[in-house]
């Protein structure tokens, strides 16, 4: 059988960095073919390299057999390739139909829109996915979350796609939901609809799929039917690596508790967080996108402060509305979003250090430009960083000695308190040990490190204990020596039960 | 030659010093009355209140934002000046300063407004443009206010030294403002706002602390604006200060800021506002009519403004 979409050796870098390299993937008429990895394995490029959103650098992509080249996402969608985004993209003004037929509406004869076609042919295609509750005249806008994906789906099929691409299309469905949908991906492939499944969600995936393809680091793994791979197997695949080698985390001396946390709750991302952080100690917490992570750092960062419960240092309750407060308590917070978030990016390297001691710099309330200097030539050597010197712009950097400048920044703080949230994204491999071997030192130094990772060799190696988050809670502590690839993501993937209310 | 004089001679603010003298010298061969201590003393006097508000509008327009309401809020504070004066029997100075005051807390409105409610700057002060100077209007009740003692009118027709006043107080003005924006942490903290407010904010600086200054700044520095105008054209008119702000932000964008926020200097400020007057005076002096001035303006904002980009893709190269 002829697949509907073949890729054979893709390739695709960008500014430098190889995000896929030489990747084979295909997808045959009728079957659910899942693609799995890590946070920055290279799914997102793969699946929009099908679209034609990307253009991939090496590499073919043939379509029913003959070779392709899409110079633009519409090629693809003529093509039969229609892909539904985790980030709807959907008009909220707009109805539902109209939604359904942005673009290719069905005209009359002298050229207007036939509202009545147009209206008729939605009705049939949500039909089809057993929505008849779905009014072809409402809003978007008002409709939820689980109902506009049908939309999406309704929307790719009308424009006969034969390969429908779903990204993460779980991630914020209740499990309700989640059933519905998995039995309309079920139609779809009865109908020999061929469906590209990306998902972390181990159960989902064997309950839907037929093939699973495995990327790691930008590398094709393998793909393997779905009867020859367990659960245990296929995170093997996805983390690979020999984790001790990679991650130099040296042994520190504990000391005490610095940093805790008693039923801290903000609105529904962060739900009655516990917590005790100790001086020397890495404190991992992993979890999926979304399971409240990143929100509990910014409520012990003060962005988002704590709507419940306490937060102690030194074993004294304190309050925490702002990141001024955060700061002064000793609390820095390398955030998630370094263009964003981190850096400051047309400001210079020296700039951007002495961004959180601005007032200690000063003499007076002028900024003493030599101190500065020196301060931002004295972290370039610490940290290693790799800069022409300290009045480069931080934006010229690459992404890990963006990172370097983002920590030197608040290392010039002298915290007692580090959070890093996603401390080696998107950065190689060569500046992310020099990361770690960094934290190491910095926790034998008597730092608390509380860290973020969705890489879950990082949470294993670098961690002294990891938390494991679902949901807005901590659902699972795993000591050091109990944690496997297995336990931490059996806990990440553990489907909780939802609460009446949500 | 060496980078850092590449870099200097490719400033915006070189390239425009460099246009402010070439104006400079054709508008004097123009009209042999350009040249002259006297004009271009009488020329600063009347730059000053457009200087003094774009000195704080550098501020503003540097952390991205947009005071469009200064204007209206020259002509509130220009009314409850004379009101405060002749309808309340204050004293004057104290009505001058209640006058400044009240610009301060107009402005402290303006970034209330951003600030809390997150309103884009253009539209809330979109909204106080129309709003003071309808307040401005209604308190007026298009009389205007005369008589107002001698000693009063040292302020905007006085000399000190042989400079008008109010160039000597726009210029300490100015001296302050290059200052704190070019020097202090709070003009890197407005920098950095400019650039980037999120990163500002996860750096533990306070951002809305630092626009509720700038904003209540601007709305002050404003009312004192208000008062000199005031005391240089003798009377109290509810119309003063109409498209004020035009020329304000004019001047501030010509002298190089960036109207996305973290990039601009007050040398590059009082540059574009030098040039806007020269162009002004000078093409008046030399015979051309007044909607000629605005055109030329125009073009020389477009013009500056492309030659600094093409300078700049070539400097990041």
């Amino acid at each position: 059988m002829t697949p509907l979409v073949e890729l054979t050796g893709i390739s695709k870098s960008f500014v430098g960095v190889k995000v896929l390299d030489h990747v084979d993937f295909d997808v045959r008429p009728g079957e659910v073919h899942a693609l799995l990895g890590e946070n920055g394995a290279g799914k997102s490029t793969l699946i929009k390299i099908i679209a034609g959103v990307h253009a991939a650098d090496e590499g073919e992509i043939r379509i029913g057999g003959e070779a392709m080249k899409f110079a633009n996402p519409g090629q693809a969608v003529k093509a039969g390739i229609a892909i539904v985004y985790q980030e709807l993209l959907l008009f909220p003004e707009l109805s539902v139909a109209e939604n359904i037929f942005l673009n290719h509406a069905p005209r009359t004869g002298w050229g207007g829109l036939d509202w009545a076609e147009m209206r008729r042919k939605a009705r049939a295609l949500l039909d089809d996915l057993e929505s008849h509750h779905l009014d072809v005249d409402t809003k978007v806008g008002s409709l939820s979350v689980a109902n506009r994906q049908r939309i999406e789906i309704a929307k790719a099929l009308s424009q006969n796609a034969r390969v429908v691409i779903m990204d993460e299309p779980t991630a914020s469905l209740a499990e309700g939901d989640v059933q519905q949908l998995m039995t309309i991906i079920r139609r779809l492939r009865e109908r020999g609809v061929g469906i590209v499944y990306v998902s972390h969600k181990l159960p989902e995936i064997f309950a839907l799929a037929d093939r699973v393809t495995v990327l790691r680091d930008g590398h094709y793994v393998g793909t393997k039917d779905i009867k020859e791979v367990t659960e245990r197997s296929l995170v093997a695949m996805m983390v690979g690596r020999s984790i001790d080698q990679l991650f130099p985390k040296e042994d520190a001396p504990i000391g005490k508790v610095l940093l805790e946390l008693r039923g801290v709750s903000h609105g529904k991302q962060v739900r009655d967080v516990s917590l005790t952080l100790r001086a020397g100690e890495i404190l991992g917490i992993a979890g999926l996108v979304g399971s409240g992570r990143t929100e509990t750092a910014l409520t012990i960062f003060g962005i988002t402060p704590a709507t419940a419960g306490t937060i102690l240092i030194d074993g004294k309750p304190v309050q925490i509305s702002s990141p001024q407060q955060a700061r002064d308590l000793g609390i820095a917070y390398v955030p998630e979003d370094r263009g964003l978030q981190g850096l400051v990016r047309p400001q210079t390297i020296a700039e951007n250090i002495s961004l959180t001691v601005l007032k200690k710099l000063a003499r007076g309330f002028i900024v003493d430009r030599g101190k500065e200097d020196s301060l931002a030539r004295d972290f370039i050597k610490r940290l290693g960083i790799r800069a022409r010197g300290p009045g480069q712009a931080a934006r010229q950097l690459s992404g890990g000695n963006q990172q370097k400048v983002v920590l030197a920044k608040w290392l010039a703080a002298e915290p007692r308190i580090l959070i890093m949230d996603e401390p080696t994204r998107g950065i190689d491999v060569g500046a992310k040990s020099e990361i770690h071997a960094l934290m190491s030192k910095l926790a034998q130094n008597g730092l608390a490190i509380l860290m973020i990772s969705s890489e879950l060799p990082e949470v294993l190696g670098m961690s002294d204990r990891v938390l494991v988050m679902n949901g807005g809670r901590i659902v699972a502590e795993i000591a050091r020596k109990d944690a496997t690839p297995e336990t931490v993501g059996a806990a990440m993937t553990l489907v909780q039960e939802r609460e009446a209310a949500a | 030659m060496s980078a850092a004089w590449k870099n200097l001679l490719l400033r915006h603010e070189t390239i425009l010093g460099v246009l402010l003298v070439i104006t400079l010298i054709v508008l004097a061969f123009q009209s042999d009355r350009f040249f002259t201590a006297d004009n271009l003393l009488n020329q600063g006097r009347l730059m000053a209140e457009v200087g003094l508000v774009a000195l704080a509008m550098t501020f503003v327009i540097v952390t991205g934002g947009i005071d469009l309401s200064v204007g209206s809020i020259l002509g509130l504070v220009a009314i409850l000046l004379g009101v405060f004066w002749q309808k309340l029997g204050l004293p004057l100075p104290l009505a001058m300063m209640l006058g400044i005051v009240v610009g301060g807390v107009a402005g402290l409105v303006n970034g209330l407004i951003i600030t809390r409610f997150g309103v884009p700057p253009l539209i809330a002060t979109l909204a106080t443009l129309a709003l003071y100077r309808g307040l401005a209007e209604g308190i007026s009740q298009a009389r205007s206010v005369r008589g107002y003692p001698d000693w009063f009118f040292m302020l905007g027709q006085g000399e000190f030294l042989g400079v008008p006043v109010q160039l000597w107080i726009f210029g300490l003005c100015a001296v302050i403002a290059a200052v704190i924006l070019g020097l202090s942490t709070f003009g890197r903290a407005t920098y950095a706002i400019g650039s980037n407010a999120v990163a500002a904010r996860f750096s533990g600086l306070s951002v809305d602390r630092s626009l509720l200054l700038i904003y209540t700044a601007s709305g002050l520095i404003a009312g004192l604006a208000a008062v000199i105008f005031v005391s240089r054209v003798s009377t109290t008119r509810s119309d003063m200060g109409t498209g004020l702000e035009l020329d304000v932000i004019t001047a501030v964008v010509l002298g190089g800021t960036s109207i996305f926020g973290g990039r601009g200097t007050i040398i590059g400020t009082l540059l574009g506002l030098g040039l806007m007057q020269a162009l002004k005076n000078g093409l008046a002096l030399a015979g051309v009519k007044g909607d000629g001035t605005i055109v030329v303006i125009g073009a020389v904002l477009i013009g500056t403004i492309l030659i600094s980009n093409i300078f700049r893709k070539d400097a990041d190269g």
